[in-house]
């Protein structure tokens, strides 16, 4: 009787094993890689923040970031540690497609799923992408530009760091969708102002001092553009001044609301966000074995300001 | 003593200081708007943030130490004034705050290198990791904004004169006291020139590097609030490499990166010839790759005349006393 007993108890014992350890098994998550660019640029880290976020939609995805704190040879370093760590699935923000293109073919040659973003490495056989258009995503608001800069206009143009994908793509937009369309308008300055607010204030400094009349602002980014507003915010020989920027960054949203800013293009990092986690869960799940896919260019001005700033309140942004 | 006599003793006295005459002097030609006051206003914001941040430098170089820690500082102190302000609406506070946490990290940097005798180097560039870390942790990597009235310690003025002018004259002249009218300076410059000679008269080393971590504090603290307000926004990743600008002013302007030598007044020289060539190259549209190639020719050419002056002025000075002895022993 008492063997009887122990027998049926060690049977229950077992097969309470096997139930656990299967439910376990069926809440085992895919362990995902984001290698950021760089958590100090703004937009980045916003991207990054999102991309947690957003994986909190995602049972089956657990994603760890990881800062290539804008070194080419550190984000290759954390590529390399990702592969060797066996992550299902590396998501790659390069900080320079070129120098990141060989650790990136790595991913793929390690059985793993690949991932690249903001922006895109182009033509790695059986990597993924998202990202957005930076092309598109200025030249949606030069088109406006062309009906909204005064005939005979001078303006000035603010890029980002030199080989930079995004910067050198928006401003080729610029020169087809705007500069080649108004050959009445000059560039009284352009200079490269790497991104940064500060940068793009010292040069307008000096522009506004070089030039009685500057009709536009035309920059590769909103930090940039909100950078060259502060210079001329309280002089009323600027009261007219136009500026163009892309991001959508909260700053530029409020500068638009106040009427300082003309127009920008949204870069959502929740759009971002949204379609990298909805693309690794297919690609993790073998429900696709490659995606490419853009995110849309909403151009941000006075008439739909409003939503976005609410959108960046409710993100905590503002 | 003829002209050339003179132009020679002229050069020699004030080496670096014709530089910067002769940059204004050709800035004026190329450029009619170059003298205008608004113009002269503009050079000096510009360069008032690196220029404190020098001054802090040049008491750290003159006492043979230095500070990689000092842009990340910066962003440290100014996010965190910022915070402060928008919580509490109290400027003095958020200007205290800044300073505090400056000085905090400036000790911690003291610490390293007097306590643990880290060098000034790998103890600076730990700091500039963490204060970088802490500033993105704090923020999560993002810009602070609306930061209403604080702007009026980068962007008010006083009688007319912007405030950050104002900030760097203040603290020029509490530079150019410590140096040379205060027990601490002549320690500072005795360390650097000989730390074993200074520990041998008595001076306290330890004592007195740490005095001066403490004054790159609170300079670096300032400037910290400057920049922040001058840009209208909490940047955690504001202030990345002007360690190395305020560097370069510091030994653009005659300090030895030996220690022991060094000067305020050489300090602002240095500072507005790296500024006067960027508002020059710009007010004249210069190509941005070019203006690098031209920022690092001049500065290189400064710092060579620099030092070939000082070594005629050594070679004469050297001359002039064998020439005394030869006299005496006459």
């Amino acid at each position: 009787m008492l063997k009887k007993a122990l027998l049926v108890s060690m049977v229950l014992v077992f097969a309470l094993v096997i139930t656990m350890s299967s439910s376990v098994m069926a809440q085992e998550k895919y362990e995902v890689a984001y290698i950021a660019r760089a958590q100090g640029d703004s937009f980045a880290a916003w991207l990054a923040n999102s991309i947690v976020n957003e994986a909190e939609n995602y049972e089956n995805i657990n994603v760890e970031v990881f800062d290539g704190q804008g070194s080419d040879s550190k984000q290759n370093s954390l590529i390399e540690n990702a592969i060797t760590n066996e992550y299902d699935l590396i998501i790659i923000q390069p900080n320079n497609g070129e120098a990141q293109r060989p650790y990136a073919e790595q991913v793929v040659e390690a059985g793993i799923e690949l991932i690249t973003t903001n922006a895109r490495i182009e033509g790695i056989e059986g990597g993924s992408s998202v990202d957005a258009d930076p092309y598109a995503q200025a030249a949606v608001v030069a088109e406006r530009a062309v009906e909204q800069v005064p005939e005979n206009a001078n303006v000035v143009v603010l890029t980002g760091p030199p080989g930079n994908f995004h910067s050198s793509e928006r401003r080729k937009a610029w020169e087809a969708e705007f500069f080649e369309k108004r050959p009445d308008v000059t560039i009284v300055g352009e200079q490269i102002a790497n991104w940064n607010k500060d940068e793009a204030m010292r040069y307008m400094e000096d522009w506004v001092i070089a030039n009685d009349r500057i009709d536009a602002i035309i920059s590769m980014n909103d930090n940039m553009a909100a950078g060259a507003l502060e210079v001329v915010k309280d002089d009323p020989k600027f009261n007219d001044i136009l500026a163009y920027g892309v991001d959508g960054t909260a700053e530029a949203c409020l500068l638009i609301k106040d009427g300082l800013m003309t127009a920008t293009t949204m870069q959502s990092a929740y759009a971002l966000a949204d379609k990298l986690l909805w693309a690794s869960d297919l690609l993790l799940r073998d429900e696709v074995i490659e995606i490419h896919t853009n995110i849309g260019n909403p151009v941000v001005d006075q008439s739909n300001v409003d939503k976005y700033i609410e959108m960046h309140e409710e993100a905590g942004n503002l | 003593m003829n002209i050339s006599n003179r132009f020679k003793r002229v050069r020699k006295k004030y080496g670096i200081l014709l530089v910067l005459i002769l940059l204004f002097i050709i800035a004026t030609l190329l450029n009619s708007n170059f003298l205008s006051a608004r113009n002269l206003s503009n050079i000096s914001k510009q360069v008032s943030i690196t220029t404190i941040l020098a001054f802090g430098e040049t008491i750290l170089i003159i006492s043979g130490m230095l500070d990689l820690s000092n842009g990340s500082v910066l962003a440290l102190a100014g996010l965190l004034s910022v915070s402060v302000f928008k919580m509490t609406g109290s400027l003095l506070l958020a200007f205290l705050v800044a300073i505090i946490v400056a000085v905090i990290c400036n000790i911690l940097n003291g610490i390293m290198v007097t306590k643990f005798k880290t060098p000034p180097f790998i103890a600076t560039l730990a700091m500039m990791a963490m204060a970088r870390g802490a500033a993105l942790l704090y923020t999560n990597g993002q810009n602070i904004y609306q930061i209403g009235d604080y702007t009026i310690f980068g962007q008010g003025s006083i009688l007319g004169i912007p405030t950050p002018i104002i900030f760097l004259v203040i603290i020029a002249f509490v530079t150019w006291y410590i140096l040379h009218h205060t027990r601490l300076g002549r320690s500072l410059y005795a360390i650097g020139g000989n730390e074993e000679a200074a520990v041998a008269s008595g001076v306290n080393v330890n004592k007195n590097k740490m005095k001066a971590y403490i004054i790159n504090g609170v300079f670096v603290g300032i400037a910290g609030v400057i920049f922040m307000s001058r840009v209208n926004a909490g940047l955690p990743n504001g202030g990345q490499g002007f360690e190395f600008q305020a560097l370069t002013a510091s030994i653009i302007g005659g300090t030895s990166f030996s220690g022991g030598i060094g000067t305020a007044g050489g300090t602002v020289i240095g500072a507005f010839i790296v500024g006067t060539l960027n508002n020059i190259m710009n007010l004249t549209a210069v190509n941005s790759y070019l203006q690098q190639i031209i920022r690092g020719a001049i500065i290189a050419l400064a710092v060579i005349y620099d030092t070939y002056s000082k070594n005629m002025k050594m070679k004469s000075e050297k001359g002039e006393i064998e020439v005394e002895e030869d006299e005496k022993e006459e």
